[in-house]
């Protein structure tokens, strides 16, 4: 495994957006950060611009006015960089599958590396899938 | 011959190397002090080092156009911050080194750090790093006042403009920050120090929540390496600058240790229990409250306290 | 004297519906032709201020509801127009006197359908520009045009 990739595991940086969710999976992403389970002792930062970003946590549904954003988004950050759908509406829109708005999942329009259900997903939920997105780097 | 001794005081020690690691650590301290008192765990001693290496392994994003202000304005400011640290980490070494004037050009060269995130922002091409690059330059204006103040208040004490000589009188007759003006002026002193490291309270040039990193909100791979890179070096560097103007009483290595640390945990502590300041309230906090104290030093220093 | 007696006295026979529903809510029916005045008078004459506006898809026609609200006292007064038919439904725009109901009438627009006649500027505002021309999502009798059969069977 590259040295490049080892310090990538060892310090991803992550930046959450949030496409027309409802803001309880964005709660529990800020949990994360707290003393309580403090992923900072792994090198995770949450860092404000996405061409810094390591890995990108979408949360919410994407609806169609969404889309061309998402894409242009996902194009925006530093390669390479993991996308990662936190919440169940990310990763399978939940109960809006039906509603007018909505199209297309997530992993239609961008290549998602892991999902991590719940609603909202607890931040141990999140901590082991933000390590298991990490694993699946290191088998390249 | 000289040449060689030239690059490896530069480029090794105590140049950009030796401070580059120094000023990591001092970072690590700062994160893991940060942390404790938020009553976490922090992160290990080596993440700084990790970060770097990652961030230098990622790709390298340049947007419209204006490739080369943008990929050379962090070099700039890099060279700039690492010729600083070795010149005082040499003149701390051993005195003679020292130039005339030298401590007018260790006053210049700071400012080019400064300035090397406001040529990047501007070459980014983006609204927001624009906003980020204008509140630097109204902090660069706000803090540079009193800092240059305190710094003609140790002028006056001493009389010299060689960082030797400045050392030599401190030897002799004590710490500058031992007598009245010089407290002063070591704590306005300490304030712009804070401002030039981009410090909370007074980050409001990268402020993360508001304007999405500001001044770096472009740059991506080794580019924002170099930048994080000149950090840690100013890290070490400016604590430097403030043991030799004020604090040079005695200077054996364990005292200077001891000294940079306590600096260091007087950033910190100022850092994590303070909000972060609108760029009016910095500017009124520099200009109103600030200069005049460091005016007030440097009569007193005038006066002969 | 209060808004509620100051509303009948104004509008008096064409009311044709008063209902104090709670002590803090009063809803009444007034014929549709006559929206625009009284909002002209709700808001010019008694400070009432547009909390917001809201419509219903019933089965004789799509219903209107203006609700204002008078911070002063707390009590919001719900101002119901009915439109009958549900072929090209019509009512006057109150964005004259409203700013803010621009925003608010184009949402119902386009969802609805309700045509807002002399509104300055009828377009999308949350669906996307190019969506299909008389697809009203939040009537009754809308059918979403691609199928989703295998997920219907969960």
């Amino acid at each position: 495994m590259s040295i490049r990739i080892k310090a990538l595991t060892k310090s991803p940086w992550v930046f959450h957006a949030s496409a027309a969710s409802c803001n309880n999976c964005d709660i529990e992403i800020l949990d994360c950060f707290t003393p309580r389970f403090d992923v900072e002792r792994f090198g995770v930062q949450l860092i404000g611009s996405v061409r810094h970003a390591d890995a990108i946590l979408f949360t919410g549904v994407v609806n169609k006015k969404d889309i061309p954003l998402v894409k242009k988004l996902y194009e925006q950050a530093a390669k390479p960089c993991l996308v990662i759908a936190v919440g169940v509406c990310a990763c399978s829109q939940h109960m809006f599958r039906f509603s007018y708005n909505v199209v297309e999942p997530l992993d239609k329009i961008l290549p998602v590396t892991a999902y991590i259900p719940g609603c909202p997903p607890k931040p141990e939920a999140i901590i082991a899938g933000l390590v298991k997105a990490l694993g699946t780097l290191k088998k390249k | 011959m000289i040449v060689f001794k030239t690059l490896f005081l530069y480029l090794v020690f105590p140049g950009f190397l030796f401070a580059a690691s120094v000023g990591m650590l001092a970072g690590w301290v700062e994160r893991k002090l940060a942390a404790r008192i938020q009553y976490r765990v922090g992160p290990p001693w080596y993440q700084n080092f990790l970060d770097i290496i990652k961030l230098s392994g990622k790709e390298i994003v340049v947007p419209g156009g204006k490739a080369f202000t943008f990929l050379a304005a962090p070099f700039f400011g890099l060279a700039a911050s690492s010729l600083v640290a070795a010149m005082l980490g040499e003149a701390i070494r051993t005195r003679e080194v020292s130039f005339s004037f030298d401590l007018i050009i260790a006053v210049y060269l700071l400012i080019i750090p400064a300035v090397s995130l406001i040529i990047g922002a501007f070459s980014s091409q983006n609204p927001l790093a624009s906003v980020g690059g204008s509140r630097e330059m109204k902090m660069v204006l706000a803090y540079e006042l009193p800092f240059i103040l305190s710094i003609a208040t140790v002028i006056i004490k001493t009389g010299y403009l060689r960082i030797a000589d400045v050392l030599n009188y401190q030897l002799s007759n004590g710490s500058i920050a031992a007598s009245p003006s010089g407290c002063i002026a070591f704590i306005v002193a300490l304030l712009c120090i804070q401002a030039k490291l981009g410090f909370v309270p007074f980050d409001a040039a990268e402020a993360e929540q508001e304007i999405m990193c500001g001044t770096l909100i472009e740059y991506s791979g080794l580019p924002l390496a170099i930048f994080r890179l000149s950090h840690f070096v100013l890290l070490f560097a400016l604590p430097l600058f403030l043991i030799i103007l004020f604090l040079s009483g005695t200077l054996s290595i364990f005292s200077i240790i001891i000294k940079y640390l306590l600096i260091l945990v007087a950033i910190i502590l100022i850092k994590n229990t303070n909000p972060r300041l609108r760029i009016d309230q910095a500017l009124r906090f520099f200009w109103k409250l600030l200069t005049p104290i460091a005016v007030l030093g440097a009569v007193l220093a005038f006066l002969g306290k | 004297m209060n808004s509620s007696e100051r509303i009948k006295e104004k509008f008096g026979s064409k009311i044709e519906n008063w209902q104090e529903h709670s002590k803090n809510r009063i809803y009444f029916t007034l014929d549709k032709a006559y929206v625009r005045e009284a909002a002209d008078f709700l808001f010019k004459d008694l400070g009432l201020r547009l909390a917001t506006a809201t419509a219903s898809d019933l089965p004789a026609g799509f219903e209107m509801i203006y609700h204002y609200s008078d911070d002063k006292t707390g009590v919001i007064y719900s101002l119901r127009a009915f439109i009958k038919g549900k072929e090209s439904p019509e009512i006057d725009s109150i964005s004259t006197v409203f700013k803010a109901a621009e925003w608010i009438e184009r949402e119902i627009w386009e969802l609805f359908g309700i045509n807002f006649k002399n509104h300055p500027d009828l377009r999308h505002l949350l669906l996307v520009d190019d969506w299909p021309e008389n697809e009203y999502p939040m009537r009754k009798n809308y059918k979403k045009p691609h199928e989703k059969k295998e997920q219907d069977k969960c």
